[in-house]
Parts: C-alpha cells; sequence; structure tokens
C-alpha cells in the first residue's frame, strides 16, 4: 500500500500520522492487505436477499414516551461544556 | 483449599450454610487482588465501596431466605462493559475518564441477582487483539507465567479467574476474545449464541460479531452465569425474543450417542502438535463416554481470518467514528478548527492497533474496493454458515482447538499485526456463524501452560456445549498456577 493510499484512508478515518508513522503503517498495511487478498480466489457472491436472519427488526418496542437521561448525567463526561457541548467556531 | 479458589457452587453452599458472609467473602478477594494483582494486572479499577455495598444487599437476602444463584458471588466486569458511575475504559487512552452515564443490561441483570461487583479489568484496546498487551493501562500477564501473555481481548476477565481474583468474570467475544484468553489462562469461557445476551452498554466493535459471555472456574458456573444474563432487552433490537432456559439442565446427562465432528482443517498445519494431540486426547475420552467421532471437513476455514478481519475491521471504522472528544472522551488541546480538533483527539486517543483496525475498515469498504473484499468477506460469511449448516446436519457438536499454540512470550508477535491475526484462526468462524462455543482446558504442554479445547454448538443450544464441557471437566484434573 502506497503512502497517498495510507493518507487517504487516514482522512477518511480522521486521523493524522507523522512522516515517519505513515511511513510504518504504509508497511504494516501492506502485509495485512496480503492476508485479505486470500479472499479474491475464491468465486462466490454474497446474497444480500439470503442474510438477515440476525436481525429481529419486527421487535419493535411500542411508542411511548420515557424520561429521558438528566441533562448533567449527558454532560458530564464532556471535556467542554456550558450546559451544552462546547465545540470551536465551525461556521467561519 | 483457600476460600478464592472454589467455584460458584462451592461458594453458594457456603454463603447459604453461614460458613461465610458475602461481606467475608469479598475481603477474601480484596486481599488477594492486593496481594497477586500488582504482578497479574488484571484489573483496571477496584470498586472496593461498591462492592461492600452489594455485599451488604446480597446479604440481606441471603438472611431472608431470598438468595439468587450468585447472590454475594464475587465477580469482575470486563472494562467495555458500561457500569453506571464507574469508570469504563475500553483501555483506551481516548476513554481514560469516561463514566457511563447508565448500566449495561447484563450489568443490570446480575444486580438484580445480587454479585458483588470486585471492579473492572483489563483487555486489549477497544477489545482489538489477542494479547492484553495494547491495553493503555494495565498489561496483563498470565498467572501461570508472567512472562506469557493471558490472550485476549478478554485478558483481565481470564487472569483474574485464573488467578482467584475472582469468583467469575464477564467477558466479551468478537472474533475469539473470550474462548482464546480462557485456553491460555486454563479456565472456562463461553461464547453464547448471537443475540442470546443484550449487547447494551457493550461498547461497540463489531456489532453483528460482539457478544457478551462468562468466564468461569467450570462450565457449569458459565450456565449459571448464562442463566442470569441472557434474554430479551427492548433496549437491543438484535437480541433474540427466543425464550431462554436453565443453562445447566443438561448437565450429568449422558454423552452416549452424542455425535461428536472433528473438522479435519481445525487439526491440520499450523497448529502445534501438543496442542492437537490434547485435544484429540479429550476426543478419545469422549468416545469412551459412548459419544461417536465423526471426520468433516471446514473448506472455507483458510479464508477464515481474512473475512473475518473485513468485517470486523469495516464495522470498527464506523462504531469508533463516534469518538470525537466533543461530547466524551479525550479530547485534545491542539486544534485551531473543529475538523482539527477531532483528528487530534482521535490521533492522540487511540492506540496503533486500533487505528491499523480504522484504516482495514476505511479500505474494505471504500469506493472500488468494497465489492472485492467487504463484499467478498460477506459472501464466505454466508459460505461458513452454510459448511457449518451441513456438519449440523450430521452431528451434534464440534471439537476444535481453541488456539493454534499454547500462550506465547509477551514481547513476540507484538511488533507482527500479521502474526497475531492468523493465531484467530480456530474461533473467528463461530462469531461468522453466530454459534455458541466454550472452551475449557484439555492439557498442559511440558512447561506447564495450559491447552484449551473449544466445544460449538447448534445456534441456541449452549445447553449442550456445557453439558459436554462439563462431562469432560468430572475426568479432568485441572492445576492451578501458583503465584
Amino acid at each position: 500500500m502506497d503512502l497517498e493510499m495510507v493518507s487517504y484512508l487516514s482522512k477518511l478515518g480522521k486521523l493524522t500520522f507523522s512522516e515517519d508513522e505513515l511511513k510504518k503503517m504504509a508497511e504494516e498495511m501492506t502485509s495485512i492487505i496480503e492476508i485479505m487478498d486470500t479472499v479474491k480466489e475464491i468465486d462466490i457472491t454474497y446474497d444480500a436477499l439470503a442474510d438477515n436472519h440476525n436481525v429481529y427488526l419486527n421487535d419493535l418496542r411500542e411508542d411511548v414516551s420515557q424520561p429521558s437521561m438528566a441533562t448533567e448525567k449527558i454532560l458530564q463526561n464532556a471535556t467542554q461544556s456550558n450546559n451544552c457541548f462546547v465545540v470551536p467556531k465551525v461556521v467561519e | 483449599m483457600d476460600i478464592t479458589s472454589k467455584s460458584i457452587r462451592e461458594l453458594r453452599e457456603m454463603l447459604d450454610g453461614k460458613e461465610i458472609s458475602a461481606h467475608e467473602l469479598a475481603d477474601e478477594y480484596f486481599g488477594r487482588i492486593e496481594a497477586h494483582d500488582e504482578k497479574i494486572k488484571s484489573y483496571i479499577t477496584v470498586t472496593k465501596e461498591k462492592a461492600y455495598a452489594d455485599a451488604e444487599k446480597a446479604q440481606t437476602a441471603i438472611n431472608e431466605g431470598n438468595a439468587s444463584p450468585l447472590c454475594g458471588i464475587p465477580m469482575a466486569i470486563k472494562d467495555n462493559i458500561c457500569t453506571d458511575g464507574i469508570r469504563t475504559t475500553c483501555s483506551s487512552k481516548i476513554l481514560e475518564n469516561f463514566i457511563p452515564p447508565y448500566n449495561a443490561t447484563v450489568i443490570e441483570k446480575l444486580e438484580k441477582d445480587n454479585i458483588v461487583m470486585l471492579g473492572k479489568v483489563s483487555m486489549d484496546e477497544f477489545a482489538m487483539g489477542g494479547s492484553t498487551q495494547t491495553s493503555a493501562f494495565a498489561k496483563t500477564k498470565n498467572p501461570y507465567n508472567i512472562e506469557k501473555v493471558p490472550g485476549g481481548s478478554s485478558g483481565g476477565s481470564a487472569a483474574s479467574v485464573s488467578a482467584s481474583l475472582c469468583a467469575a468474570a464477564l467477558g466479551s467475544d468478537t472474533g475469539g476474545s473470550i474462548r482464546q484468553p480462557a485456553a491460555f489462562c486454563g479456565v472456562t469461557g463461553l461464547k453464547p449464541t448471537y443475540g442470546r445476551v443484550s449487547r447494551y452498554g457493550l461498547v461497540a466493535f463489531a456489532s453483528s460479531l460482539d457478544q457478551i459471555g462468562p468466564l468461569a472456574k467450570n462450565a457449569y458456573d458459565c450456565g449459571i452465569i448464562l442463566n442470569s444474563i441472557s434474554g430479551y432487552d427492548p433496549h437491543d433490537g438484535t437480541v433474540s425474543k427466543r425464550e431462554t432456559m436453565d443453562y445447566t439442565s443438561k448437565i450429568g446427562q449422558s454423552m452416549k450417542g452424542v455425535k461428536i465432528a472433528l473438522p479435519k482443517e481445525f487439526y491440520a498445519e499450523g497448529i502445534d502438535a501438543d496442542v492437537r494431540d490434547s485435544v484429540l486426547a479429550a476426543a478419545d475420552i469422549y468416545k469412551s463416554m459412548g459419544a461417536e467421532l465423526v471426520e468433516c471437513s471446514m473448506p472455507s476455514l483458510k479464508y477464515a481470518v481474512a473475512a473475518y478481519y473485513l468485517i470486523s475491521s469495516a464495522e470498527a471504522s464506523s462504531n469508533l467514528s463516534r469518538y470525537d472528544g466533543i461530547k466524551y472522551g479525550h479530547r485534545s488541546e491542539k486544534g485551531e478548527n473543529f475538523n482539527e480538533l477531532i483528528c487530534n483527539s482521535r490521533s492522540e486517543g487511540f492506540g496503533e492497533e486500533v487505528k491499523r483496525r480504522i484504516l482495514l475498515g476505511n479500505y474494505a469498504l471504500s469506493s472500488g474496493y468494497y465489492d472485492a473484499y467487504y463484499g467478498k468477506a460477506l459472501a464466505l460469511k454466508q459460505k461458513i454458515r452454510a459448511e457449518y449448516a451441513d456438519i449440523f446436519e450430521k452431528c451434534d457438536i464440534i471439537l476444535t482447538p481453541t488456539t493454534p499454540s499454547v500462550a506465547y512470550g509477551v514481547n513476540e508477535n507484538i511488533s507482527d499485526p500479521v502474526k497475531m491475526y492468523q493465531a484467530d484462526i480456530c474461533t473467528v468462524t463461530v462469531n461468522i456463524a453466530s454459534l455458541p462455543a466454550i472452551s475449557t482446558p484439555c492439557g498442559y504442554n511440558k512447561d506447564g501452560m495450559p491447552i484449551g479445547m473449544s466445544i460449538i454448538g447448534k445456534q441456541f443450544d449452549e445447553a449442550s456445549i456445557i453439558q459436554a464441557a462439563d462431562a469432560f471437566e468430572q475426568q479432568f484434573t485441572a492445576v492451578a498456577p501458583v503465584l
């Protein structure tokens, strides 16, 4: 895997690497992709229609209101909050 | 015999017979944790205050004659299972100070049964790994030899049970993370059928594969814990509405006529001779009990590791996108704008292995590669499921090694992700096929390191694999680690 691809995948994953880290990651990803390439040897196709037996989508619960979590509990883990989550300016 | 080395069933008798109080029992375990956990490093957070409050509640239930099978039993919880008000780190710097505002459903259920929670135990970061050496806080060691890994990702759970630093523990299993550390640490670990136990409050790694399960001294104890944690949960849409049962109910029934499959690929090249010989010797013991051994094949096993890593990493890359440092988790002090803040928070918070999985998942899902990798992995999932279905047409249970080798050195394999991934060959297909499996010790190598065997069952047939594991355990002499 080349450095350009690793940079692209990092951008997708919102991760940043130093130049050395990027090189090391490219080497490791190349070896990892070699194993993943074994799936290309086999000629089979995924049948999406046959693949829903683990999801019990009809088991929805009744649509009734329930107590919400308290605001202070929701905010208890935020590093910066002021009765809401504080973030850097998003719109310039 | 030290009281902490007893099984849940034995502790139950002592508690109900008033030979010991729940408070005194918790004291015994805390004494042992203080004496030995500096060396084993299984706990990230010890919850002494809560444990004594739990013990008081448990004692009241015992005194009133209302004790459930787990009432007063000291347990440890893997640190990726949310505990209201108690730090839950996933062994990651990104969640170093995370205090969940709610309990996982399994915790609610265990609390209803009045367990005594001793603390939260270590794991590979975000459950990604098989050594517990990727933990940012406690790189757990194997109680049989502290130069060896305890396995992972539920290494803290397995080591704490093995070293008698708790009576039992909860772990989670995405590709073998309960069974592999159970095998390395000489304890019994059960991965239930996907959908048998609620995942609500389990920090998500790969949602289609993750499942919570018990690690304990024996199969009976695993069954007792499964009785408590299984069942429908309105908070998790993937949990089955199928009725639960007493998973210990088949224990003691004869193994006569039980058909045990031995898929030849699980005993082929790549599996160490001492492991293979031990598991095949266990197969012969089942035969002597009247079981019938059936040879069979799983041709797709050679693709299983790749299929597993493609599916799990794809799901992980999506699941881990929630860590942005805004609502919870590590927030970088650097970042001029919103995007930079998120990138810096994630890059500082995640460890190397987690980053590798995110990149692999993004690769498998990205345009131009999706069909060749992720699509093919899903097709292989269907093929592996079909191959298991074929085997279960002719057999009741399947017997395989849990791992290709015994526990390796703490510094081996860590820098070689490929080698680490390939070591998962014996366990990943069970998650891919949503099946239940139990690992129990079946021998020790020449250096005294434990060897584990896995018994795989049909979907929702946990009772049969617990029965089979118990039948073996009854004639097996387990050797406890010397700390």
